[in-house]
C-alpha cells in the first residue's frame, strides 16, 4: 500500500511533477478500487440464486429483482428513505450553513464553546439521542410521532456535520472580496450570492453529500422517532430472526443505479445551463455595455 | 425443498387456494358486517417482525375488507416495549415474543381478549389457546403466531462425535469456529442452561458466577457474533464456523445457500425458544379493526403460505394439513410443526429480574 | 496576504453577514431538539433501573461509579481511543494525497464526478457492505482464493478478518469519505500558485508544504479528524459484524445495556465519553480556531 507517500514529495517541483502525478493518480486508483470492491460484491450477491448473500456465488438470476419489485412494504420504505433523506438534508444544509456565518465570523465569545456542544451529537451515542428524543416528542411536547419526527430527529446528528465543514472552509476566508464587492455597491445579499456563496459551495454541497450518506442508513434515531412508517434502514436492521435476502442486495442495486443515472443527469444539465448562461450573461454584459 | 422459491407452480397453487380460502371467509365476514352496527374499515398500525405478514395477504385483506395495514418494522422486544411505553395509542398492534407478552400486560399497554370470539382461532392447535403464561382472568394476552427454539447446527464433517449438549460449545477443539447471536442476555441464558440452571433469566449471583465460568470457555471459541442469522448461514456455508446456535431451519437455509449438510439439534439440558403472538394495543386508535383483520390475516391459507415463505413452525394447526397436502409434511414435521407441545419444554425468552447482571457478565468477558 | 480594507469600509458589509440571526434556527434545532431532551437523559444517568426494567427516579452516582470500577470498561475505552486514532490517522494519511490530487491534477467538472463516485457507494446499506467485506476477507473468501490463486499462500488464512486489524480496515473504509470530503473542501479554496512562489523564492517544497499550505488548509484536517474520530467512539456495528470475539469497541458494552432496557447505565456511559472529547477539544480548543494560526503563518 502505498501510504508511504511522503508529504514532502507532493510539492511541485517541475523535475519531479510528472512522477508524482503518476503516482497520484495511481493512489486515486487504489482508493477508488479500495471503496469499490465491496460494492461489486454487494451487486454480484444481489443475481445469486441462493437466498443469503454470500459465497460461494451460484446464478445469476433476476429472482431477487422480481421479489423486490412484489414486495409493496419494501418499496414503501424506499420511498419513505428516499424523502426522509432528501427533506432532512434539505434542511439540515439550510440550518447548518446559515449558522456556520456567525459561529466564525461574530467573534462572539461563545463560538468556542458553541462548536464543540456541535459535536456533542456526534459523539454520544445514537441509541442515546433516539431514547430521548421519543420521550421528549411524546412526554414534554405531546405529538404524535411521524414523518416530520423522524426529519427532526435526522436533522440533529446531520446538521452538526454541515456546521463543521462549511465553518472550516469560512475560516480564513478572504473577508476583503466581500468588502471589496460592498465597495462596488453590491447589496449584502449581491456579495453573499456572488462572492461568499459561490467560494464556500463546495462545502455547502460536501455537508450535504455527508449529511445524506448519514441519514440514508441510520436505523436507531430513525426506529424511535417514525411514526406509522417503515424506512429501508428499519427493514434491514431489523431482518434479524432470518436474516436479509438478496432483496435487499437488488434495491440497493438499484438505487446505486438510479442515484449515478441522476447525477450524470444532473451533471450534463449543470454543465448545459453553465455553457447557456455563459452566453447569455456574455450578451447580456455586451448589452449593457452597448 | 431448499429451493423452494424456485417452485412457483407449487407457491402459485397454494397462492390460488390462499385467494380462494380468504375469499370463502370474507363472505362470513361480510355477511356478519352487514349484520353489524358498523362497518369497520380503515388504515390500523402495526409494529412486526416482517415474517408475520406478506404482501400479497396484506393487499387481499386490503382489497376484500378495506382494512389496510401501516407496518413499522421491529428490531427485538425490549425496543418495541419501549417505543410502545411511549407512543400508546399511536399503535394498534404490536407482535411480541413470550414472557414479553405479559410484560406489555402487566406495564397495561396491552389488553385481553376473548380468543375464542375469534372463529379463525379453531384452527389453532388447542394448546396454544391455553398458554398459561398468556392467561389472565380478563382473558387472552395475544393471539398466538409462530415459535421456535434455539438450536444448535453443526457441521458433522469437521464435528465429531455427534454432540447433544450445550458442552459441546466450550470444547477447546473448535477454537474460533462458533458462531452465536449478537444477544448478550440470550448467550449468557445458553451458558446459564449448560450450566444444569434451572431460570436462566432470573439468576442468584452465584448462578451468575456459574455461567460466566462457562462464558469465560466459550470466549475463545467464538469465530463472530452474528448481528442477522445470515451472518451464521454465510459462516456455516463457507465453512469457517463449525458450529452455530440458531432458529429452526439452519441446515435448509445452509444448503440453500451452496453448503454442505449441517446437522441440527436441541441439547439435552433443554433449550431456550420464542414463541411469539399479536398484542392488542389498549387504546389504539383504530382499536376496532384488529379483531376483524386477525380474523382474516390468520386464516390457514395464508399461514401455510408463510410456513413456506420463512420457514418455522406455527400454531395454526389447519395450516398443517394444508401443508401435508401440499407436500410439504416432511419439512413441516423437521421443523416441529406437529409438535407444539414442545414449546412447553423450552425456557421461554423474556425479560428477567438478572438482565442486567447478565449484561455486565457478558461486557465483564467480552470487553477488552 | 493582501492588506486588510481601512476599518471604515468594514461595517456596511458585516452588518448583515455577521449579525446572531442566521444561527437562531441552528439554535433551535440544538436547543429544543438535543439539550432539552439529553437532560432528560441526564436525569436519566444519575438514576436506576428496578428489576422490572423500570427506571426508578433514585439519585445516585452509582451508573458512574460502576463505569470506573469495573476495569473493562475503561481499558475498552482506551482500546477504542487508540482504534479511532489509528483509523484517523491513517483516514487523513490516504485521503490527503487523494484530495490533493484531484484537486491538483484533474479538472473542475471531473473533480464533482470523481468526488460523487467517492461518496455515491455509501448511499446502500452498510449491513450489505459489511457482508460483502466478510466474503472478501473470510478464510474461504476472495482475498484468500486471490492469494492462493498467484501462489503467495498455500492456505487460506484466517487472519484477515474477526481481529482488531480488521476492524481498522473496515472503519477506514467507512470513514474514507468524511475525510476525503473535509479534506477536498478545504484544498480546493487553496491556491496553488502560492506554493510555487514560494519555490521560486527558494523555499525547498517540504517548507512550501509545511509553511505555506499546512496552515491554510489546517482547517480541514481537523475537521476530518473530527469527522472521523469522534463518530469511531460510537461505532458498535463494524466490531460486530468483522471484529469476531474480541473485536468489542466500548460502543458494543453500552449497546449492551441498551439492547437489555438498561438506559440509565447507557446514559452514564455515554456521558463519561462525552466528557472525555469535550476536556480534550476544550484542552485543545486553541487549535480549533484557527483565524490566529493563519494571521501568524
Amino acid at each position: 500500500m502505498a501510504e508511504g507517500i511522503d508529504p514532502l514529495e507532493l510539492m511541485p517541483v517541475s523535475r519531479m511533477a510528472r512522477p508524482l502525478r503518476a503516482l497520484l493518480r495511481g493512489w486515486a486508483g487504489v482508493v477508488l478500487g479500495f471503496l469499490y470492491l465491496p460494492i461489486a460484491f454487494m451487486v454480484l450477491f444481489s443475481f445469486g440464486e441462493s437466498r443469503t448473500p454470500g459465497l460461494p456465488f451460484r446464478g445469476p438470476t433476476l429472482h431477487w429483482y422480481q421479489e423486490m419489485l412484489s414486495n409493496g412494504v419494501l418499496m414503501e420504505a424506499v420511498w419513505t428513505s428516499i424523502q426522509l433523506a432528501a427533506v432532512a438534508t434539505t434542511l439540515s444544509t439550510l440550518i447548518g450553513t446559515m449558522a456556520a456565518f456567525p459561529l466564525v465570523r461574530s467573534g462572539f465569545r461563545s463560538a468556542g464553546a458553541a462548536r464543540i456542544v456541535f459535536t456533542l451529537p456526534i459523539m454520544l451515542p445514537g441509541a442515546l439521542i433516539g431514547i430521548a428524543l421519543l420521550i421528549f416528542f411524546r412526554r414534554a411536547l405531546g405529538v404524535d410521532l411521524s414523518f416530520w419526527t423522524v426529519v427532526m430527529g435526522h436533522i440533529v446528528f446531520t446538521m452538526p456535520f454541515v456546521v463543521l465543514i462549511v465553518s472550516a472552509r469560512l475560516q480564513g476566508f478572504d473577508r476583503n472580496l466581500e468588502w471589496a464587492a460592498a465597495d462596488l455597491g453590491a447589496s449584502p445579499a449581491r456579495a453573499m450570492r456572488h462572492v461568499v456563496l459561490p467560494l464556500i459551495a463546495p462545502a455547502i454541497v460536501a455537508g450535504a453529500l455527508i449529511s445524506v450518506t448519514l441519514s440514508i442508513d441510520e436505523f436507531v434515531i430513525t426506529f424511535f422517532t417514525v411514526g406509522p412508517q417503515s424506512t429501508l434502514p428499519t427493514y434491514i436492521y431489523t431482518q434479524i430472526k432470518f436474516g436479509v435476502t438478496p432483496e435487499v442486495n437488488a434495491v440497493a442495486t438499484v438505487l446505486l443505479l438510479g442515484t449515478v443515472l441522476l447525477l450524470g443527469l444532473a451533471w450534463a444539465a449543470a454543465g448545459q445551463a453553465r455553457r447557456l448562461s455563459r452566453i447569455f450573461g456574455r450578451r447580456r454584459a455586451r448589452e449593457r455595455i452597448g | 425443498m431448499n429451493d423452494w422459491y424456485r417452485d412457483v407452480s407449487r407457491r402459485r397453487f397454494l397462492q390460488v387456494s390462499a385467494v380462494a380460502g380468504a375469499a370463502v371467509a370474507l363472505g362470513g365476514v361480510a355477511a356478519a358486517c352487514t349484520t353489524g352496527a358498523s362497518k369497520k374499515t380503515g388504515t390500523f398500525n402495526w409494529m412486526t417482525w416482517s415474517d408475520h405478514y406478506y404482501d400479497t395477504q396484506l393487499d387481499e385483506i386490503k382489497k376484500a375488507a378495506d382494512i389496510g395495514t401501516n407496518i413499522s418494522e421491529l428490531a427485538d422486544n425490549a425496543e418495541g416495549f419501549a417505543k410502545l411505553k411511549e407512543v400508546t395509542g399511536q399503535l394498534d398492534m404490536l407482535s411480541g415474543d413470550a414472557l414479553w407478552v405479559p410484560k406489555n400486560f402487566d406495564e397495561g399497554l396491552v389488553e385481553a381478549f376473548d380468543i375464542n370470539s375469534l372463529a379463525v382461532s379453531k384452527q389453532l392447535y388447542s394448546i396454544a389457546r391455553e398458554f398459561e403464561i398468556w392467561t389472565k382472568p380478563a382473558g387472552y394476552l395475544g393471539y398466538p403466531f409462530g415459535w421456535s427454539p434455539i438450536q444448535i447446527a453443526y457441521n458433522p464433517k469437521f464435528v465429531s462425535p455427534a454432540p447433544d449438549s450445550w458442552e459441546v460449545l466450550l470444547d477447546p477443539k473448535y477454537k474460533g469456529r462458533i458462531v452465536v447471536e449478537n444477544q448478550p442476555v440470550e448467550v449468557v441464558a445458553y451458558m446459564a442452561k449448560l450450566a444444569g440452571i434451572k431460570d436462566p433469566y432470573n439468576m442468584t449471583d452465584a448462578e451468575l458466577a456459574q455461567a460466566k465460568e462457562a462464558l469465560l470457555r466459550l470466549k475463545p471459541n467464538i469465530l463472530k457474533f452474528a448481528q442477522q442469522n445470515t451472518d451464521t448461514v454465510a459462516a456455516l456455508v463457507s465453512e469457517e464456523a463449525w458450529l452455530a446456535t440458531s432458529n429452526l431451519g439452519a441446515e435448509d437455509r445452509v444448503k440453500d445457500a451452496g453448503g454442505s449438510d449441517v446437522v441440527t439439534f436441541i441439547p439435552k439440558e433443554g433449550t431456550i425458544g420464542w414463541m411469539d403472538a399479536e398484542m392488542i394495543v389498549k387504546g389504539g386508535k383504530n382499536h376496532d379493526l384488529i379483531m376483524p383483520f386477525l380474523e382474516l390475516a390468520e386464516q390457514k391459507e395464508y399461514i401455510a403460505e408463510n410456513f413456506i415463505r420463512y420457514g418455522r413452525p406455527l400454531f395454526n394447526e389447519g395450516a398443517y394439513k394444508i401443508l401435508v397436502d401440499k407436500g410439504e409434511q416432511e419439512r413441516a414435521d423437521r421443523y416441529l410443526y406437529n409438535k407444539p407441545e414442545t414449546v412447553l419444554t423450552m425456557t421461554l425468552k423474556g425479560p428477567g429480574v438478572s438482565t442486567d447482571a447478565a449484561i455486565r457478565v457478558f461486557n465483564e468477558v467480552f470487553g477488552a | 496576504m493582501v492588506d486588510p480594507i481601512p476599518a471604515s469600509h468594514q461595517p456596511r458589509a458585516r452588518s448583515n453577514l455577521t449579525r446572531g440571526w442566521p444561527f437562531l434556527p441552528a439554535g433551535v434545532v440544538l436547543l429544543v431538539l438535543f439539550l432539552l431532551p439529553m437532560t432528560v437523559m441526564v436525569a436519566f444517568s444519575l438514576w436506576r433501573t428496578n428489576s422490572d426494567l423500570d427506571v426508578v427516579p433514585d439519585w445516585t452516582l452509582d451508573n458512574y461509579i460502576y463505569f470506573f470500577s469495573e476495569g473493562t470498561y475503561v481499558r475498552t475505552f482506551l482500546k477504542t481511543l487508540i482504534m479511532a486514532a489509528a483509523v484517523t490517522a491513517a483516514g487523513i494519511a490516504t485521503a490527503l494525497p487523494f484530495a490533493y490530487f484531484l484537486v491538483r491534477y484533474v479538472g473542475q467538472r471531473w473533480q464533482r464526478i470523481v468526488l460523487l463516485a467517492v461518496i455515491v457507494p455509501f448511499w446502500t446499506s452498510y449491513l450489505l457492505r459489511a457482508y460483502a467485506w466478510q466474503a472478501i476477507l473470510g478464510e474461504k473468501g476472495a482475498l484468500n482464493q486471490f492469494l492462493m490463486g498467484i501462489g503467495l499462500i498455500d492456505e487460506p488464512s484466517r487472519l484477515f478478518v474477526y481481529n482488531d486489524l480488521s476492524v481498522w480496515l473496515v472503519l477506514l473504509y467507512v470513514y474514507f469519505p468524511f475525510a476525503a470530503l473535509a479534506l477536498y473542501t478545504a484544498l480546493e479554496k487553496f491556491d496553488f500558485n502560492q506554493l510555487n512562489a514560494a519555490q521560486d523564492l527558494g523555499a525547498r517544497p517540504d517548507q512550501a508544504f509545511r509553511r505555506i499550505l499546512l496552515p491554510q488548509i489546517r482547517p480541514g484536517v481537523i475537521t476530518a479528524c473530527i469527522f472521523v474520530f469522534v463518530p469511531i467512539l460510537g461505532e458498535f456495528l463494524t466490531p460486530t459484524l468483522v471484529g469476531g470475539a474480541q473485536g468489542a469497541l466500548i460502543a458494543n458494552l453500552i449497546i449492551n445495556f441498551f439492547r437489555g432496557l438498561q438506559y440509565t447505565t447507557m446514559a452514564a456511559f455515554s456521558f463519561v465519553i462525552a466528557g472525555f472529547v469535550i476536556v480534550v477539544l476544550v484542552i485543545f480548543r486553541r487549535y480549533l480556531r484557527v483565524e490566529d494560526v493563519v494571521a501568524r503563518g
